[in-house]
């Protein structure tokens, strides 16, 4: 056998080894990728849907301040009532007890800063906040059969590549299924049988923007629109660890109430319930 | 008002209704603190927390009378705060400083960071 075949034997099989047991033809090689590198920061405050934020530049968190998703009357109901526990101060932020994840689609909505993490088979979206890790799969894979999903607080997604612009579709959140995700801290919040289209580009050389589609038959009456943008910061920003549990002096009380603990671990609020 | 109130009004005066700190806020809501109100506090710093979630400046304020109070002020996470050029040596035990804060609703010897002015002049945060 000449060296020529021999050579050409050895590279169908290391070919072959090297190819990804699950990767089709939507796959994009790594050449053909759009650059997304570099650190980022979600545009304004963390109010998911800054378009219907009333007041106008409302902060989440603050009394009285909601959106308007298409909710049906239920689900409005549900808003409701957690604006007005918060204006009680008794809807605690579910991430105080530091241990869960925000949650999709909150994971897009998050303070400090981002990574997008572009690579053929996945894309990795990974908040310094929390931390949270979207994993999205590139690679041609469809979402699990119905009966191997379990809802879970980033749910499963799936991407492709149309031009420059990833399509995520993303089904599996337990959403506030178990009361322990919002989607921001006005008290919105969405079912576990949410739907949901994230059309993800580069806009310009400093801007990401998602357009996202929110879907949900137990939650909504329309789709429910709304863009994200996120903004690169200066070449050569850090991203650090981050640890809710590192020194949380803001527990939670069996009513809801968020506490305020001294140095020397004991509550300083007047009233503890 | 009670002579502990009457007290602290001597060493803290309110400075406007707008400046709010709650934006720092990246791990847990605010409604602990009036937001719509800004107070100052004078004193010595005592220790900077520079910890996640949240930093925390314990801060000694000596009253007109009586003896030194010790206050707790949150300020945001520390990622944050150090890309806003904010090192855990910014707040040295012994600086003195004037803080300007968000108060507790309940009153109590607490508050929200909106900013700092330094003995030699230096300022940090909102202070307008």
């Amino acid at each position: 056998m000449s060296n020529l075949v021999i050579r050409k034997i050895a590279t169908l099989v290391l070919v072959i080894a090297c190819a990804s047991p699950v990767a089709s033809a939507q796959q994009r090689p790594a050449g053909a990728l759009p650059d997304w590198s570099g650190v980022w920061q979600m545009v304004g405050p963390t109010v998911f849907d800054t378009a219907t934020v009333e007041p106008p530049n409302g902060r989440a968190g603050d009394p009285g301040v909601r959106e308007r998703p298409p909710y049906n009357d239920e689900w409005e109901g549900r808003y409701k009532k957690n604006i007005d526990a918060i204006q009680k101060g008794v809807l605690p932020d579910p991430v105080n007890i530091c241990g869960t994840p925000h949650g999709f689609p909150r994971v897009l909505n998050l303070p400090d800063v981002y990574e997008f993490v572009v690579r053929p088979e996945q894309v990795w979206i990974l908040g310094e906040n929390g931390p949270n890790i979207m994993r999205i799969y590139t690679d041609g894979r469809k979402h699990p059969a119905a009966e191997d999903i379990w809802g879970t607080y980033t749910g499963d997604s799936i991407g492709h590549w149309e031009n420059d612009t990833l399509v995520i579709d993303t089904i599996g959140a337990k959403g506030s299924r178990d009361g322990d995700v919002i989607v921001d801290r006005t008290g919105l919040v969405l079912s576990e049988a949410m739907h949901v289209v994230t059309r993800m580009r580069k806009i310009d050389h400093s801007t990401i923007e998602a357009q996202i589609v929110v879907e949900d038959s137990k939650a909504l009456k329309a789709p429910w629109r709304v863009t994200k943008r996120y903004r690169k910061l200066e070449a050569g920003t850090r991203v650090y660890d981050y640890s809710c549990s590192e020194n949380n002096r803001n527990p939670v009380t069996s009513s809801g109430r968020t506490l305020t603990l001294g140095p020397d671990g004991k509550p300083i609020d007047k009233v503890v319930d | 008002m009670t002579p502990k109130r009457i007290l602290l009004a001597s060493f803290f005066i309110t400075v406007s209704l707008t400046f709010s700190g709650a934006a720092l806020l990246a791990h847990h809501s605010a409604t602990m603190f009036d937001v719509a109100k800004v107070i100052e506090i004078k004193g010595k710093v005592k220790e900077l927390q520079w910890t996640n979630p949240h930093i925390w400046i314990q801060i000694e304020v000596q009253p007109a009378s009586g003896s030194k109070q010790e206050w707790s002020i949150e300020g945001g996470g520390p990622n944050s705060l150090s890309r806003q050029g904010w090192r855990p040596t910014t707040f040295k035990p012994g600086d003195e400083v004037t803080l300007r804060i968000n108060p507790m609703r309940d009153g109590s010897n607490g508050g929200l960071f909106v900013g700092a002015k330094f003995a030699d002049g230096k300022m940090l945060g909102r202070w307008e």
